[in-house]
């Protein structure tokens, strides 16, 4: 009974969201982290499901960091949840995971759906506040997608010129770092002959 | 009234796109699994390794990604790969695994990307042969952009990874220099002891 209900329950909570699953070993942490750019606003959903099927399903719990190391959201001994929060700056959000009870036996799958920018816009509210529907709304839906796309490619342009730049400054180290190894080698190299023409004259061979 | 509803809710369930793009650290193995919820969808796959975690890595990072579907059977495979794109038509509905293998002894970091694209074939829903072009073309415009999207996400990783070797190599330069720098005059100051001592022990035998 509990083996087809499973399946079922899987694909039931999957059909309302769009998610991945993974399995969270039972000590340690699991670390699910994105590249987020400023302003963006960022839904999370996450919720666990035991392999082994206990009573009570095991508890997790979880953390979002932002680049800067503020935490934006933690939640102890729960089994789902949810976070919402606008991106202040732009980097590499981390969301960790980490079973509470650990050494407890079987494996957890938690199943995470993160959103972010226009994934995560409430259609259904921008239907209601401004009494659009159907073609208009769908068009409206794909007005922000491509939206989202050119801000995309800015980033993206923005990026490969910085890129350029240190490309570029690393070109430049190389040429000038070999060139001064040159004048060191040739530095060393006199100075060696000087000495030794010294000491040999000192010691009355030359 | 009715035919308003309809078409509301035949254009509220439309496109059913699954999209989703996450970084991650994998350490030995690690298994993510998608749901496909209806038979026939395309799935886009796309993964790139954005850095391994070792001090001077001299081989090429690369892991092995093996795709299962619903029933265990194996869909598809790929080995020692650091960046790659694919795409398969599930025949299943059901939970697929994507299972990445990692060979090499350090932690690398993978931005793995899914997109489920889907078309609704509504014929027995809408009656008014106005509006059924309409919708088509519509749900082709929404998965061309899903797409474009999802290119979008596997070109920015191949970025950051780009990115990441750019830095270390910049690192790299002014190490390079430095030790060699040190490592000449290390050599010159041993020759001329060395030669010294030579001259000196020889001068001392000989004019003894």
């Amino acid at each position: 009974m509990a083996r087809v209900l499973l399946p079922v329950i899987l694909i039931i909570m999957a059909a309302t969201g769009e998610c991945v699953w993974f399995n969270l070993p039972r000590s340690g942490t699991k670390c699910v982290s994105e590249e987020i750019h400023n302003n963006v606003v960022v839904v999370g959903d996450y919720v666990v499901v035991s392999d082994d099927h206990l009573h009570p399903t095991p508890t997790i719990s979880s953390q979002v960091t932002s680049p800067y190391g503020n935490i934006l959201h933690h939640m102890d001994t729960v089994t789902h949840g949810q976070f919402v929060f606008t991106s202040t700056e732009s980097g590499q959000y981390l969301s960790c995971f980490w079973a509470d009870r650990p050494g407890e036996g079987g494996a957890l799958s938690v199943n995470i759906d993160w959103k972010t920018g226009i994934a995560a816009k409430e259609w259904e509210s921008v239907a209601r506040k401004e009494k659009i529907e159907g073609v208009e709304l769908e068009l409206r839906k794909l007005e922000g997608a491509v939206e989202a796309i050119h801000d995309n490619l800015l980033y993206l342009k923005r990026r490969e010129a910085e890129m350029r730049g240190v490309s570029e400054t690393t070109n430049s180290r190389v040429a000038w770092y070999s060139i001064y190894s040159l004048g060191i080698c040739i530095l060393a190299s006199c100075a060696q002959l000087w000495y030794l023409t010294r000491f040999f004259q000192k010691k009355k061979l030359i | 009234m009715f035919h308003t509803i309809l078409i509301i809710v035949f254009m509220s369930c439309l496109l059913i796109s699954n999209v989703v793009g996450i970084r991650f650290v994998i350490d030995r193995e690690e298994c993510l699994s998608i749901t496909v919820d209806y038979e026939g969808d395309t799935v886009y796959v796309s993964f790139v390794v954005i850095k391994a975690e070792s001090p001077w890595h001299f081989t090429e990072d690369g892991v092995d990604l093996v795709i299962k579907g619903p029933s265990g059977d194996r869909v598809f495979d790929m080995h020692d790969k650091t960046s790659q794109k694919h795409d398969f038509i599930a025949h299943k509905k059901g939970l697929y695994h994507f299972c990445f293998t990692n060979k090499s002894p350090y932690h690398e970091t993978i931005d793995f990307d899914v997109h489920v694209g889907h078309f609704a074939y509504h014929d027995q829903h809408a009656k008014d042969e106005h509006f059924k072009p309409l919708f088509d073309l519509i749900a082709k415009l929404e998965e061309a952009l899903y797409n474009i999207q999802f290119e979008q996400h596997w070109l920015q990783a191949e970025n950051d990874r780009q990115a990441v070797v750019n830095e270390k190599m910049g690192k790299r330069a002014v190490h390079k220099a430095l030790i060699e720098s040190a490592a000449l005059i290390g050599a010159s100051v041993l020759q001329v002891y060395l030669l010294q001592r030579l001259f000196e022990r020889k001068l001392g035998l000989s004019r003894v």
